[in-house]
């Protein structure tokens, strides 16, 4: 049996994209419905222990991996306010020479001063405010001792957060709810607004008719099949999933870019034996940067997590391992990240990802690079021991791609925008190009690497689509047109 | 191991599931250390997992100073006296 639903904006997807898209319709008066395809999570249930978090938050276990050389771990978040719920909250605007790039080589016109209002308005909604130092914590002021003796540009980071006593979980589940993801920002907003959202939908295909996308049908969790039809349906599902979900409906696919651009930020980290106690896990994890290299593509963010993140991460084996571990209240952890040169693809083997990715020659450079000044940076800081990811007596420029233990972050560019039609997925106004009455909202569309986190960027295309598809300006924050306030209704 | 890491390894994609069950119980067999010491790659990753399951041990963390049902206890008495959601 088939549960018939109509409304004027379906959303697929409760994550850093939908739910924003889904908040803004909604309080402008607009019938939404907002999908699902995983549960909504109580914050009752989280449990600060990573291997249950891990289990219960992220697309299977957190252990979604690519294949290509070297393997790369990709976590990815599900459920209700999507990675959003398990990212580590740092917020950066698109770099102004990110948004340069794509006008020139994408034709996207998405000016500095076009974005800012969107940029305010989203800032607003998650209360994003930079880290002070003493939230920051012990692991951050190693990073910050390490920069100033070698003159390294750096800086607190700034997160959506609020109330944050620094538990030091954001990953896992933040158990204060300080961290403000969708999932207690947005969706909260839009289902105040009217908007039904449903969780645990599964949506298999996108109805087509006449040119047209016309809705969805989605799967319930107790095998329920759901019809929603829709005047304009917006795709959210992530960067890994939504380009699936267009190639198994059979759409999208006349550029050839569909699944293709696949761009990632490549990541590892390394640690460091601090002569006094850091207690890493005792402030917020990710909270101060260093951007000295950004212009070479290489980006450091602390990072930081309880004695069972500490062990996983740990790049030591046997009695290494355990004599590190032993010391770990002396342990600092900081991270790398590659603004990456790479491309991948993405398809389906049933209804399977499969993620392929390797890393090219100016990326391993990148890496190397990286590894050699994390080094460097902890030795300034005083540490007595330092441990790079790389198998033992191989130096950091010597590494070789199968060397490196990598993870990544922030998957982008799977169905990317371009205004000519032969050369990408979704025009400049994130509409589909092959077919009518269908929008993406989510980091799919964005065409390059941005060098840093990215769910700001996602956020704002996303308050620019809603502000698209209601066919108004992007309501200033200096003009008073506040969050959460309902605009004028909407006359059709 | 404890309940969570049980459900960490159930959840992984099936490849990943078989592959660390598998090494698991070589691992547990007398010559299974010297046997996976010849596979640096598979012995890191099972290496990690392993740590993983084995740190998350309330009293292991807690001689390490961590202790996630006081952090959990705090963020819920923050959440309820702040009305958070």
């Amino acid at each position: 049996m088939t549960r018939p639903l109509e409304t004027d904006f379906c959303v697929v997807g409760a994550g850093g994209g939908g739910a924003v898209v889904a908040a803004e319709l909604a309080e402008a008066g607009a019938n939404v419905v907002l999908l699902e395809q995983g549960p909504g999570h109580d914050p009752d249930g989280f449990t600060a222990r990573p291997p249950e978090m891990l289990a219960k938050l992220y697309r299977d276990s957190g252990q979604t991996t690519t294949i290509g050389s070297p393997p790369i771990l990709l976590p990815l978040g599900r459920g209700v306010g999507g990675t959003t719920l398990v990212n580590s909250g740092t917020c950066f605007r698109t770099p102004a020479p990110v948004l340069a790039r794509w006008a020139d080589e994408y034709g996207l016109e998405l000016d500095d001063r076009a974005m800012s209002v969107c940029f305010e308005r989203v800032e607003r909604s998650l209360s994003v405010s930079e880290v002070t130092p003493e939230l920051a914590g012990a692991n951050a002021a190693v990073a910050r001792r390490g920069a100033e003796r070698l003159g390294w540009s750096h800086g607190y980071l700034r997160r959506n957060a609020r109330g944050c006593v620094g538990s030091g979980v954001c990953v896992f589940g933040c158990p204060t709810s300080a961290k403000q993801h969708t999932g207690i920002t947005y969706v909260p907003r839009a289902v105040g607004a009217g908007a039904a959202l449903i969780t645990n939908a599964d949506v298999r295909e996108l109805l087509v008719e006449r040119g047209r996308v016309r809705g969805v049908l989605a799967r319930l969790a107790g095998g329920e099949r759901l019809e929603v039809r829709a005047g304009e349906t917006i795709l959210a599902c992530g960067t890994i999933h939504t380009p699936l979900l267009l190639a198994r409906s059979r759409l999208a696919g006349a550029s050839g870019q569909l699944g293709r651009n696949l761009s990632l930020h490549p990541a590892t980290a390394a640690f460091a034996l601090m002569p006094d106690e850091v207690n890493m896990a005792r402030g917020v994890p990710q909270s101060f940067y260093v951007d000295e290299f950004a212009h070479e593509g290489v980006m450091f963010e602390t990072v930081a997590g309880p004695p069972a993140y500490a062990a996983m991460a740990l790049p030591l084996q046997g009695r290494e391992h355990a004599r590190a571990m032993a010391r770990y209240p002396r342990l600092a952890q900081m991270g790398l990240m590659v603004s990456d040169s790479s491309r991948g693809s993405v398809h389906a083997l049933g209804r399977r990802p499969v993620i392929r990715y390797s890393l090219d020659g100016a990326d391993l450079d990148r890496v190397r690079r990286g590894l050699a000044h994390l080094g460097q940076l902890f030795r300034a800081a005083g540490a007595s021991e330092v441990y790079l990811p790389l198998p033992p007596g191989v130096a950091p420029g010597a590494a070789r791609a199968r060397d490196l233990r990598l993870m990544a972050f922030h998957p982008l560019g799977t169905a990317r925008a371009d205004a000519r039609a032969s050369h990408g997925v979704a025009d400049g106004d994130l509409a589909v190009h092959d077919v009518r009455g269908l929008h993406l909202a989510d980091g799919s569309v964005v065409p390059s690497a941005l060098g840093v986190n990215p769910q700001l960027t996602i956020m704002a295309l996303a308050t620019r689509l809603a502000f698209h598809l209601l066919d108004r300006a992007v309501p200033s924050e200096q003009q008073g047109a506040g969050i959460g306030h309902a605009l004028a209704p909407l006359s059709t | 191991m404890t309940r969570g890491f049980e459900s960490f390894i159930d959840r992984a994609p099936w490849p990943e599931r078989v592959a660390l069950r598998a090494l698991l119980a070589v691992e547990r067999r007398p010559r299974g250390a010297r046997l996976l010491a010849r596979a640096p790659l598979l012995s890191q990753a099972l290496g990690a997992t392993l740590a993983l399951g084995r740190y998350d041990e309330p009293r292991l963390a807690a001689c390490l100073g961590w202790d996630a049902a006081k952090v959990v206890a705090r963020g819920r008495a923050l959440r309820r006296a702040e009305g958070r959601p």
